[in-house]
């Protein structure tokens, strides 16, 4: 049977009934499974095992892809005539600017990042997250509302220039809420690539202790000192990865650093990289391109330093350019390549009451909340604090807070930054729209001036 | 496959209290002609089967891609193995639903997929090409998509039944850079464009290639507009943006789920509560929203939803008072509901139905054409096209940006204004409004980009609006 086959196996089974001289197969196999909760119970368990194939076929400048999750030959064979055709037909336009696929490569030796416990999906290592979580809530006196889940992705490409590649990796990510009959909740989350290292009860822990019991406080619009947790810090940098990093976007001219590299861009503090070999990180070894993964360093000493490209774009910037290992999809992504392993250096701040301990009057933020981008350029996002918001005063967190909007750029706090705390966390926002791809980002707590405040809740 | 389903269920232990098994096969395909050369072809089909249970209060759901007798009955398998793995919770009502039987397609005039890849490719290069020419216009993208699912649904209460769906759209955008200023501009709306349950005839109908010219413009014209100024203001929102500001503001807080705190921890609460159902005043009387699957080429429009509820119209605030909410079979019973407002939504296969809008609209009112609403405000400002969104977790205090702005003075449309926003509190922004386009102006627009649940499911769904009018709104807050 077709799925007995390794997704590798498979990619070169397809790749065979390819009959065009330019063509990469790349093959996922996902399965994971995501438990839910609400009010201290069980709402929703979902299991997926789905593999798609997906066959870029590339013809005079121009690739165009297919796929599928039918795994006959006749299946594969039909995907590869509807990849060629698109071809065909998109060269009928003139030549293209996709400049072929790369010479083969060996993937990054990946240190972790798979744990066979994980990959068995145990549904009984959910259920056990879930009752230890509803036990920490009910001490406090309070409700808990989450997901936990785990997941294995296995991911092969194989292609007309000899590439093979396969990896597998895993993941687990679990959050929860903490809420009172008040409506007035908590919120922490663990991302490992083992389901082992997330302690459902310390994770709980942490979300009870967050659901303040003082009098709110109010804040109206301003600027004020704030300390962002990790969570935070992490959906911060998502948005910078591809506002600032995209390499199609610098090239167009329309990223945050075009005409900034090398110019310093945020306080000194600053040391960012796209690390996805960091044992830290959920680590990849290739991109979906087949190109290596490797460090690369994009903020050093508040200077910016690099974007990430895949091949279409280090193409379009031209001379040395190369891929950075950053496609997101076969062919790269209409919307240009992306980081997906953020690192962010941690500094000296023991933890997070001394990055409060400077502030007379400030706002610390556990995580924010449907973050958008306003204006492209400037970095400028707005959003909403959310679960854990809290008044500080006089160096101490006082008070829990109403919920605010900020509207503030990113690459404005990380120069407004003064201070991070030595400790990194894995964060993410464990969503998996689409084909499950497990990222996160590891970064510390900051505290930096003047966060834009523009609105509040009621 | 309805026969395969059905033998498979008819397996299913004694043990289980219910079961549904729901086979989708999706065929997608998108293209993209960017600066002059074609730079995607993505063709895509996917199929197989979600089986959700229940035994005792817990439910399991397993997908699995093998459309097989024996690929179904391993997801069986494994969703009860879920479903009684759970920590043990009571069992909630369902409201009871007449099985659903036989088929339903929607309609449409030419099927995208006979259309050919040369002809579509044809027509995005014309529209594509009418963006150019202005060397600050970094970006021109002109883009078609179509898709097609079949869904075949069974459950162990006697449902068997299947339907097809067809959906495609195209738009245009163009990116404007003059040194650190970008602007944007996009046509028939934001984020895709605007796609329907329709077929090819609808993206000939947008005209593509006749709106590039002034889209190009615009773009060129808003890179030294004058920034829109911050104040209070009357403002007339456009068909697109009041689409989303229905979405936002309105449809995610009518999801009884969301009510009933079952999303608490992902997509927030809602400012509403069961208990303001029938009573609260939502907005000012010029104020009736509907929700409703019936309607020709939304994309919220099917013959049942995903728990084999039949298709309905339901008025969900009538004169400014809200009457009813979203709901699914076990959110409906959860509040003493009679039945389900068939809201019960899965994206694909391998995603479990949640409470979801249908095609959430605003009735249309006797303000005329938007000349004519524009000639009766005599200071303010026309708001156009999405360009930024962002709300709270109990859907109440929203901020958006548009792509342009307007200048209405003395009932005249007058200069562009760039980087215009505006923000407000849901009730308080709906109670300013005071008039709504006739009929004649009201239209769907479709969104495709819907996140909610976890796995994260993408859904799309259509707003039937006409432009309005809202006094004493915060803008230039961004």
């Amino acid at each position: 049977m077709a799925t007995r086959e390794t997704p590798l196996q498979i990619a070169e089974r397809a790749l065979a009934l390819v009959a065009v001289d330019e063509a990469q197969v790349t093959v996922v196999r996902e399965r994971s499974l995501m438990s839910r909760f609400a009010r201290s119970a069980p709402t929703q368990a979902t299991e997926v095992d789905d593999t798609s194939v997906e066959i870029l076929v590339v013809r005079d400048g121009h690739a165009a892809l297919a796929s599928t999750n039918r795994l006959d030959d006749d299946a594969l064979r039909a995907t590869a005539r509807a990849a060629d055709g698109a071809a065909r037909a998109a060269a009928h336009g003139g030549p293209g600017t996709y400049p072929g696929l790369g010479e083969p490569s060996a993937a990054a030796p990946l240190r972790g990042g798979f744990d066979a416990a994980t990959a068995r999906l145990d549904p009984a290592g959910a259920a056990e997250a879930l009752r230890a979580t509803f036990a920490v809530a009910a001490e406090h006196g309070l409700e808990a509302f989450g997901a936990w889940t785990a997941g294995a992705v296995r991911t092969a490409i194989a292609s007309s220039r000899a590439t093979q590649l396969e990896e597998e990796v895993s993941d687990s990510f679990m959050k929860v809420v903490c809420r009172d009959e008040s409506g007035r909740s908590g919120y922490a989350s663990a991302t490992a690539a083992s389901a082992g290292e997330i302690d459902a009860a310390a994770v709980a822990q942490r979300a009870a202790s967050k659901v303040g019991r003082e009098p709110l406080a109010e804040l109206g619009p301003g600027a004020y000192p704030v300390v962002l947790e990790p969570e935070a810090v992490g959906l911060l940098l998502e948005f910078l990865g591809g506002l600032a990093f995209n390499g199609l976007a610098h090239v167009e001219g329309r990223g945050a650093l075009s005409g900034r590299l090398g110019t310093s861009v945020t306080a000194p503090a600053i040391d960012l990289a796209d690390a996805p070999l960091h044992a830290g990180t959920l680590a990849r070894g290739f991109d979906f391109e087949g190109v290596p993964k490797a460090p690369l360093a994009l903020i050093d000493n508040g200077v910016a330093r690099a974007v990430v490209h895949d091949r279409s774009s280090a193409a379009l910037a031209g001379g040395d350019t190369r891929s950075t290992g950053h496609a997101t999809a076969p062919g790269g992504s209409p919307y240009g390549p992306s980081p997906t392993n953020l690192v962010l250096r941690g500094g000296a701040a023991t933890d997070v009451a001394a990055l409060c301990a400077p502030i007379t009057k400030g706002i610390y933020v556990t995580r924010l909340w449907y973050v958008n981008t306003v204006r492209d350029k400037e970095t400028l996002l707005t959003g909403m604090t959310r679960e854990g918001t809290f008044l500080i005063e006089d160096g101490e967190i006082t008070r829990p807070l109403r919920d605010v909007r900020f509207t503030d750029s990113v690459l404005r706090l990380l120069e407004a930054t003064e201070a991070l705390t030595g400790e990194q966390r894995l964060v993410s926002e464990g969503e998996f729209y689409g084909r499950r791809f497990a990222n996160g980002v590891l970064c510390p707590a900051l505290r930096a001036d003047g966060f834009r405040v523009t609105g509040a809740t009621r | 496959m309805l026969d395969l389903l059905t033998g498979v269920l008819s397996g299913a232990p004694a043990r289980c209290s219910y079961a549904e098994a729901r086979h989708v096969a999706t065929d997608e395909e998108e293209l993209l002609v960017r600066n002059g050369s074609v730079d995607s072809v993505d063709r895509s089909a996917a199929d197989g089967v979600g089986v959700r249970v229940r035994t005792g209060g817990g439910w399991g759901f397993a997908a699995t891609r093998e459309a097989t007798r024996a690929g179904v009955e391993h997801a069986l398998a494994r969703a009860l193995a879920i479903a009684e793995s759970q920590p043990a919770t009571a069992a909630g009502p369902l409201v009871a639903v007449k099985p659903a039987r036989g088929h339903w397609a929607c309609a449409y005039d030419r099927d995208p997929f006979d259309v050919s890849l040369e002809d579509k490719l044809e027509l995005l290069f014309a529209a594509e090409q009418a963006l150019r020419g202005d060397p600050r216009i970094v970006r021109s993208d002109a883009t078609c998509a179509s898709r097609r699912v079949r869904t075949a649904f069974v459950s162990s209460e006697g449902a068997a039944c299947s339907q097809e769906r067809v959906e495609c759209g195209g738009a245009i955008s163009v990116i404007a850079v003059d040194g650190d200023e970008l602007q944007v501009r996009s046509y028939p709306g934001a984020h895709g464009g605007s796609a329907a349950c329709a077929g090819w005839e609808h993206v000939l109908g947008v005209d593509l290639a006749g709106n590039a010219p002034r889209i190009a413009a615009e773009a060129i014209e808003l890179l030294s507009a004058p920034d829109c100024p911050a104040g209070r203001r009357t403002v007339i929102l456009g068909g697109e943006q009041l689409a989303l500001q229905i979405h936002e503001s309105i449809g995610h807080a009518l999801e009884l789920d969301r009510m009933l705190l079952m999303e608490a921890a992902y997509a927030g609460t809602s400012w509403v509560s069961p208990g303001d159902l029938g009573a609260l005043r939502y907005g000012s009387e010029h104020l009736n929203i509907t929700a409703d699957a019936t309607l020709r080429g939304g994309l919220g429009t099917f013959g049942w939803d995903d728990e084999g509820v039949a298709a309905t119209r339901t008025p969900l605030i009538e004169g400014g008072v809200l009457r009813a909410a979203l709901s699914d079979r076990g959110s409906a019973a959860a509040i003493g509901l009679r039945r389900s407002g068939g809201c019960a939504r899965a994206d694909g296969f391998a995603r479990q139905p949640i409470v979801r809008m249908t095609n959430v609209s605003i009735q249309a009112g006797d303000a005329g054409t938007l000349e004519d609403l524009v000639a009766n405000t005599d200071e303010g400002l026309f708001l156009e096209t999405n360009r930024s969104w962002s709300i709270d977790d109990r859907r109440l205090h929203f901020q958006f940006g548009t792509e342009v702005a307007r200048e209405i003075h003395g009932g005249e449309l007058g200069r562009l204004l760039r980087n215009p926003s505006y923000a407000g509190v849901t009730p308080q922004f709906w109670s300013g409004l005071d008039a709504v386009c006739s009929q004649s102006q009201w239209r769907l627009w479709g969104l495709g980009n819907c996140g909610k649940g976890e796995p994260g499911q993408v859904m799309r769904v259509s707003h039937g609006t006409a432009p309005a009018r809202f006094r004493d709104v915060q803008v230039g807050v961004a």
